[in-house]
Formats: C-alpha cells, sequence, structure tokens
C-alpha cells in the first residue's frame, strides 16, 4: 500500500521548471519564501500571485496535488488566521462577547493565509514536486562546496541528505503498517487522555527506530558491497551547468525579492 | 573464482560479547561461470560465508581467495567487490539511489569510472534487466520484483564476474521469483556471470549445478543437485524440503523394489518417466503389488524424518472431518465472516484512483481453514484489513460476527475477536522483554493480570517461545522473533485468526512447523484465514480457498476445485501445486485416479492404489477385493497418526 503523503516525492515531468537548475530552483525558493514572509501591500501580493499561479502554470503540475501539499499546513494557516482576526484593533465588524472581529483583522488574516499558502506552494513546487530529493542534495553539496576549505565534509553530508530523502517514503510506509499491527493488537492511538497517546506512541516509534537501524545498518553493508569507500573520489554524474533559462529566472525571483523588500 | 581455505569465522569476538562460532574450518572451490547453491536452515551460516566471499568480513581463521586475490587484503578489496557483486534479501534496504538510473550509476561512480562510461554502462544494465523504461522513477514505486532486478543491474554496471544472491528472491511472490531466476539465468548463460546462491526454495536450488548444504557453519553436504536431493533424508534431517517429482519417484521405486539413476528421476518428466515404468512393473507383477501394498502403509511410520508431509496430511484427516464446511460458502456452518459487494479504491500519490477492491463478496464459517489466494496487488492484503476493520468499511459490506463494521464502535469490539497478522509481524515487536511483549494486547482487553499472565504463558507455550519470555524480543533470531510475534496477537485469544504470509522467509522445516502449530488451534474451534502465494501448502491445508484477482474474487472451492483446471491458476498467475501436477500425467492411465492430494507421500499411494486396482481389473482373480479397500483404510489411519504425534511433541 503506497503513502498518500507527498513528503518528499516528486512528480517526474520535463516542463520549463522542471529543467531549471535545482541550484537555481533552491536559492529561488528561499527568496521567494523571504518575499512571501516580508510583503506587506496588496499590490505586490497581487505580484506575488500572479506568479504563483503563472508558476502552477508553467510546471504543469496537476493543481489537486498541489492542494494535497498544502494541506498538512492547513491547520498552521488556519490558526494564523484566526490569530489576526482576533487580535487586531480596529474598525469592529461584529462583537461576540468579548471576541471583536474587525475589518483590519479580516484583511490581515487574509494576507497571512496568502502569504503562508504562496509560501508553501512555491516550495513545493520547486524542491518536491519538480526536483528529485538526489537533485537537492547534488544542489545543496555544490551550494556548500566553498565550505570545504574549513573541512566541512561536504560530500558525505550531501549523501547523507540524499539517502535521508529516498528512505522518507519507505519510513512513512513502514510506520503506517506498525501502527495497523498495533492497532490489530488492540492499541487505540485516537481515544484516550495524553498519557495513554503518549504511550501509544511508544509501540510505534520503539518498532520503526529499531526497524529503521537494521535497514540503516544493511545499507551500510550494500553500500559497501557496491565499492563505496568514505572519503575516496567518486565520479560526479550529474555535473549541472546553468544555462541561459536559470539566469533568466533566478534575474527574475531576484527582480519580485526586490520589489517586495523596498515596496516597488 | 572463489575459493575458501579452511575459513572459520566468530562473530562478537573483536568487540567483547559473547563470541558466536558461525563458520567453522569451511574449505571449497567455487569454479568460474558456474552457478552454486548453498542451502541450509535459518541461522546455519549461510549469509557469513556469503559476506566472507568478498569481504564485507574477514575470515578469523583460514584465508578466501577471488581469482587469487586475498580478500584480507586492503589493496584489492574494491577490485574484489567489483568482480564479485551481491544482491541482499530486503529489496528496500539495498537501493541507494534516489532514482532507478541513479541507483545503477552509484557503483560505477565509485569505481572512479569517466561520466560517459558511467552513462553507457548504466543504459547498458538496465537495458539488460529489463528496466531502462524506469531509469527516472524513484526506486520506492518500483514493485519487489523489480527492486530486486535493479539491484541485480546496479552490480552489472560494475562488469563482475560473480553475482552472490542472498536470499535475494525470499521476498517475492512466486511470479516476481521466476522472473529474478529468469534473469540471472540469462546473465549465466549469456555471459558467464557464475552465480552463488543462498536460498530457501528448492525449486531454485535445482537450477544450480553444484550445491552446498551448510549446517552449523560446516558444510554438511555437498554435490551436484541430483545427488543430493537422492539423499533425501539427509537433506530432510538438514530442515531442507526435496522437491516433490523426486519424493514421489523415491516413495514409488521404494515400493516397486525398482531400482533407478539420480538423475533419471532429477527433472519432473524423468520422474514421471520412471514412474509410469515402475507403476506398470507392479501392475504387471503380483509379488511386487503385495510389497507396494505393504510398503504404502507400513512405510510411512518408519520414516522419521518425513516432517515435510506431516502438517499436510494433518490437515488431509482435518479436511475429512469437516468435509460440511468445506463445501463452500453454502456450507451449514455458522458464518463468522460475512463480505457483500465490498469495493474500495484508494488514491496514488500521483492522485490516480485505484481500485483495491471491486465488489467482493465471501463467507467464513466457523472452524474452516480459510486459504486467499492470489497475485501480488490483487486485493488480498486490502481484504483482510477490512475484517478488523482497519479499514473501515461502507454500511453492510462486512460483517463479522453477525455485526456491522461500519460503525467505530463495533470496531473497537471486534478487534478482540480477530485477532490480524501482518507479513513480517516480527517487526512490529517493541517492549523490554518478549512476555511484556506478548501480554500487549490481552493488555488492551482490560483483563486482570493474572488473566493476562495466562494467556501470555498459553500462548507462548502454543508457539514454543516459553524458554525466552523473559528475554529482549531483539536479541532472538528471526524464526523465533515471527513466534514471539505470532504469540503476541494468540495472546488476546481471538475467535478468527487472520495471517498473512505467516512462514514467509523461514526454512523449509520451520513453515512445516509453525503451520504445525498454527492448526492445532482450530482443533479448539478456532477459524483460520492464510494470507499466501504458496500453493502447495495452502492446498494442503485449507479446507476452502479463496482466489483474488485484480481485486475480484476469481475462485471460490475446495482446493481440488480451486487446482482443477490449469489454464484457471495461469489466468490468476498462479502455480499448480506439484504433486498435483505430478498425478495428473497419470490420469490417461489411470482414469480413476483420485488427483485431489497436496503431498508427496499421499500422491504415492494414490498411485500406488491406483497401479493396484488397474492390475485387479486387468486380472480379476488375482488380487483379493479386500486388500485394495484395507489399504485404503491404512491410509486414512495413517494421515491421522502425524499429526498426533506432532502435537504431543512439546
Amino acid at each position: 500500500m503506497r503513502s498518500r503523503s507527498m513528503l518528499g516525492r516528486s512528480v517526474p515531468g520535463t516542463s520549463l521548471i522542471h529543467r531549471l537548475d535545482a541550484r537555481v530552483k533552491f536559492l529561488g525558493a528561499v527568496l521567494l519564501m523571504g518575499a512571501a514572509l516580508m510583503v506587506r501591500d496588496v499590490r505586490a501580493l497581487g505580484v506575488l500571485a500572479l506568479w504563483t499561479v503563472a508558476v502552477i502554470i508553467i510546471s504543469r503540475i496537476r493543481v489537486i496535488l498541489i492542494l494535497r501539499s498544502i494541506r498538512p499546513l492547513l491547520f498552521v494557516i488556519l490558526f494564523a488566521v484566526l490569530v489576526h482576526v482576533l487580535t487586531a484593533e480596529g474598525r469592529v465588524l461584529l462583537q461576540l462577547g468579548s471576541f471583536r472581529i474587525t475589518e483590519e483583522g479580516l484583511i490581515s488574516g487574509g494576507l497571512s493565509a496568502l502569504r503562508l499558502a504562496f509560501m508553501v506552494i512555491n516550495t513545493t513546487i520547486f524542491l518536491t514536486l519538480t526536483t528529485t530529493p538526489l537533485d537537492i542534495a547534488d544542489a545543496l553539496e555544490s551550494l556548500l562546496s566553498p565550505l570545504r576549505f574549513l573541512k566541512f565534509p561536504v560530500h558525505e553530508f550531501a549523501m547523507m541528505m540524499s539517502i535521508a530523502l529516498r528512505f522518507v517514503p519507505t519510513l512513512l510506509d513502514e510506520s503506517t503498517k506498525i501502527m495497523k499491527a498495533q492497532s490489530s493488537r488492540g492499541a487505540d492511538y485516537d481515544t484516550g487522555g495524553i498519557l495513554h497517546r503518549i504511550r501509544g506512541l511508544v509501540s510505534i516509534l520503539v518498532p520503526l527506530f529499531v526497524s529503521s537501524f537494521r535497514r540503516a545498518d544493511d545499507l551500510a553493508i550494500a553500500m559497501e558491497a557496491r565499492c563505496y569507500q568514505s572519503g575516496a573520489s567518486r565520479t560526479k554524474l550529474h555535473i549541472a551547468k546553468l544555462c541561459a533559462r536559470d539566469i533568466v529566472f533566478i534575474i527574475l525571483v531576484i527582480a519580485l525579492f526586490l520589489m517586495v523588500l523596498f515596496g516597488i | 573464482m572463489i575459493q575458501f581455505k579452511d575459513v572459520s569465522f566468530t562473530y562478537g569476538a573483536y568487540e567483547g560479547q559473547l563470541p558466536v562460532p558461525a563458520v567453522d574450518h569451511v574449505s571449497f572451490h567455487i569454479r568460474k561461470g558456474s552457478h552454486v547453491a548453498l542451502l541450509g536452515r535459518n541461522g546455519s551460516g549461510k549469509s557469513t560465508i556469503a559476506r566472507l566471499m568478498n569481504g564485507l568480513l574477514l575470515p578469523d581463521e583460514g584465508e578466501v581467495f577471488v581469482s587469487g586475490m586475498n580478500t584480507a587484503d586492503a589493496h584489492d578489496i574494491v577490485e574484489i567487490r567489483r568482480r564479485c557483486g551481491m544482491v541482499f534479501q530486503n529489496p528496500d534496504n539495498q537501493l541507494i539511489g534516489a532514482t532507478v538510473g541513479d541507483d545503477a550509476a552509484f557503483g560505477p561512480c565509485n569505481l572512479g569510472l569517466p561520466v560517459g562510461e558511467v552513462k553507457s554502462r548504466v543504459e547498458e544494465s538496465l537495458k539488460r534487466a529489463g528496466l531502462y523504461e524506469m531509469r527516472d522513477r524513484a526506486p520506492s514505486d518500483l514493485s519487489g520484483g523489480q527492486k530486486q532486478k535493479l539491484a541485480i543491474a546496479s552490480i552489472l554496471a560494475m562488469k563482475p564476474d560473480c553475482i552472490i544472491l542472498d536470499e535475494a528472491t525470499s521476498m517475492l511472490d512466486p511470479v516476481a521469483r521466476r522472473e529474478v531466476m529468469a534473469l540471472i539465468l540469462e546473465l549465466k548463460n549469456k555471459h558467464g556471470i557464475s552465480i552463488v546462491q543462498i536460498t530457501h526454495h528448492m525449486e531454485e536450488a535445482v537450477l544450480a549445478d553444484y550445491i552446498y548444504v551448510i549446517s552449523d557453519g560446516r558444510v554438511a553436504l555437498h554435490g551436484t543437485p541430483a545427488d543430493v536431493f537422492d539423499q533425501a533424508d539427509r537433506v530432510r534431517a538438514e530442515g531442507l524440503a526435496v522437491p516433490t517429482h523426486i519424493e514421489i519417484a523415491h516413495r514409488i521405486a521404494k515400493a516397486a523394489g525398482a531400482a533407478y539413476h539420480p538423475d533419471e528421476i532429477f527433472t519432473f518428466e524423468g520422474a514421471v518417466a520412471f514412474t509410469r515404468h515402475a507403476l506398470r512393473f507392479i501392475e504387471d507383477d503380483q509379488g511386487a503389488m503385495g510389497r507396494a501394498a505393504a510398503l504404502s502403509s507400513a512405510g510411512e511410520k518408519s520414516e522419521d524424518s518425513c516432517h515435510v508431509s506431516l502438517s499436510g496430511q494433518g490437515a488431509g484427516c482435518l479436511r475429512e472431518e469437516k468435509t460440511d464446511c468445506s463445501a463452500g460458502p453454502a456450507a451449514h456452518c455458522e458464518p463468522v465472516i460475512e463480505v457483500e459487494n465490498l469495493s474500495y479504491t484508494y488514491d496514488t500519490h500521483t492522485g490516480e484512483p485505484v481500485a483495491a477492491l471491486t465488489d467482493v463478496s465471501l463467507t467464513v464459517g466457523r472452524g474452516e481453514i480459510l486459504g486467499i489466494v492470489g497475485h501480488t496487488g490483487s486485493g488480498k492484503s486490502t481484504l483482510i484489513q477490512h475484517m478488523n476493520g482497519i479499514i473501515p468499511s461502507k454500511k453492510n459490506t462486512v460483517r463479522v460476527l453477525g455485526r456491522d463494521l461500519s460503525e467505530r464502535r463495533t470496531v473497537r469490539d471486534i478487534r478482540r475477536h480477530v485477532g490480524l497478522l501482518f507479513q513480517y509481524p516480527e517487526d512490529q515487536l517493541f517492549e523490554e522483554t518478549v512476555a511484556l511483549d506478548i501480554a500487549f494486547a490481552p493488555k488492551q482487553l482490560e483483563r486482570n493480570p493474572e488473566e493476562v499472565e495466562k494467556a501470555v504463558l498459553r500462548a507462548a507455550r502454543r508457539l514454543g517461545v516459553e524458554s525466552v519470555l523473559q528475554r529482549s524480543p531483539f536479541e532472538l533470531s528471526g524464526g523465533q522473533r515471527r513466534r514471539v510475534a505470532i504469540a503476541g496477537v494468540l495472546a488476546a485469544e481471538p475467535d478468527i485468526i487472520i495471517l498473512d504470509e505467516p512462514a514467509a522467509g523461514l526454512d523449509p522445516a520451520g513453515q512445516d512447523e509453525l503451520f504445525a502449530d498454527l492448526l492445532t488451534l482450530t482443533s479448539e474451534g478456532a477459524t483460520l484465514l492464510i494470507v499466501s502465494h504458496d500453493m502447495e501448502t495452502m492446498a494442503r491445508l485449507c479446507h476452502r480457498m479463496i482466489v483474488m484477482k485484480d481485486g475480484r474474487v476469481a475462485g471460490d472451492g475446495s482446493p481440488n476445485e480451486i487446482t482443477a483446471s490449469a489454464e484457471f491458476l495461469e489466468s490468476v498467475s498462479l502455480s499448480m501445486p506439484p504433486s498435483k501436477s505430478f498425478l495428473n500425467c497419470f490420469t490417461d492411465r489411470y482414469p480413476a485416479l483420485d488427483t485431489s492430494c497436496f503431498t508427496a507421500a499421499d500422491a504415492a499411494v494414490k498411485l500406488l492404489l491406483a497401479a493396484g486396482g488397474a492390475a485387479k481389473a486387468d486380472e480379476p482373480p488375482a488380487a483379493p477385493p479386500g486388500e485394495v479397500s484395507n489399504g485404503k483404510d491404512k491410509t486414512h489411519a495413517r494421515a491421522e497418526f502425524p499429526l498426533n504425534r506432532r502435537t504431543r511433541q512439546p
């Protein structure tokens, strides 16, 4: 049974966005995240919205997949909206006991929801849906490579990242399976007090940790059997070269970022 | 190619733990281009030997040479590992790349080859394994068989001389297993790559050129497959099985007093031809017939080591006791599970809905042993997860013990009556001691401590793990952990027990012992549902079988009905149990032959009886009519005997 989570799963494709260099996408996602967090006025927000819609269309990724990727964060978004709506001062629209709903509250609540949504959609499209975990690991390795001069094991770090990402779906499936097995033995994860639930988690986490250690062991042996040697020089298979579209993309993102930063 | 010179290896020798000897003064030589099978029970030292072959482990004593290079020489280790690629058991734990192509490139990259060379090797090896079209997919999107083929392709990209398969097919279904074997044989035959294969599957072992049987870290038996399997008693004593056709031919030869050469009966066709010949001899010769009757009844009891067929015969006698239950869904047994028009779809991560079950209806009667068979992805697992409400069902689709499972409260209640054991259940153990882990389920039922303790003891005793109750489950062997996990489900004392591939990965003797223990449950009124790919075992054990195909019920009937047509079995990607396909070769000669048996011992008896019957028909006065029916009675008495003996064993 496949896990339904979107975490760490890319959707193969050949769109312009798929073909962008992962390093550029990584930097772009970071800048866009910054832009989304800093955006204040409605006009800039509109530009960001247009940008996001354009990205969705160009990436040719089905909207349902994008929506599904927001789902886990829906709670955070709703919470942010609620805090804004209930705490902002301003023209009162509705008074319920000590709670006031103000026009300003609604606007800033809506803004923060959009902001978070843009952030999540952009990062998911650039870093998860259109980029394989390995490309991200490669990009990180390349971006971090200056640290090599500080004796930072960049390559090992990148290998670690890529393996961690490779095992995310496996571990998700595994945790689902363990949860089902323990439920079959009468474990109940949905009811009872907080202590009962924490106790319940033990019955999932312990087997999950044990099997992860076993997997790590197995994997280390499998890597060794395939001639992997830590510290030895390996062929670099993915040598990414920046091309025109990458440069255009990063200029666009920087322009967007500056626009938001200085309010045009 | 690979040479062991008096090699010994002990685990824990350097870590200050209790030393566990694993390999004990082993010497052998594997020639280039040969196909060698290493057989033996779980924990006999096979995997350790495999890991000594490519320097993953280094011998404590003795030396291992690969193409003349000593594995202890750190200088040559990369070259040794390049030449001896290794495929491991668990498909999920040996793929390193985030895509199929990257995984195949991992080895060549480690060798520091130029990029162009890496790419062309990746392309070539993926094409050879039939995975080139999937080069950009994530390994987690592949099926188990495809993952193992990818692991093989990734080794091929390093241009190896030898591939070592450490139980590489044990987690696969029969179809995938055959595909992987076909790929391996092609590599051996077309490209001259040596194969060293560790396996519990005898149908794979017979494909080898040479067999080593490992026992307690030593070579206990070796020779060509024909010679090894000819020593049937020794093979069984090592916890292995003898291929069914060889065993039938052995029994017939013994009864007919006919001599044979091991090579002659090694192939299925050879065994059939020999049996045909021997049976004709029995028909013709009255003296031989008398001997055959005597042997067919007495031969059983004298054979101590015949545990391979024990559980099967046990089921055979159970089956006869409860014929009313095996008649199908319309049986007069009280229904305990009723599934009506159940459909289930789920979404994949790409957003495509997939129909896992479509309009499934079935009934399970109390006390039944029901087998659910079908290829991977046929919906078996999804179906059984509905039966204790792990997957919620719609109204009036699933009823257990007369109660509808669409209500949450019912589900909580029903789980104490339905024990569901998932595949590889040892992965769910988590407590500090075996006793605590087994107690998990009864504790959830809010029973008082004495009752819990009693339930734990009963379950532990039934699965033979009471001696390890105070140990940590994580320090036990795989087979014992499996038993502890099963005890953990049985401790809640459910009325209905559902087992998903309970014997997967165990050696043949371990499988038989486990099934014999599980069968004792039904004598206490429990209902047993077993999900498996193994047609022979299922046909032997079950009263009734349900065949799933593409989420639908494709067949529902007694094992004999299900296995009646070879075309049907092929259409649902299942194989004919070997004893039955053996007997099917004789229906032209003996039209009255009863082919409804699923063990070698039964098949031999049926053939002898048929030959006796034919002789009688040819020459009416020769054989007294009483003798045949007498012989038949003995068959039944014998069928009951082994089960009783098994259950009496502690």
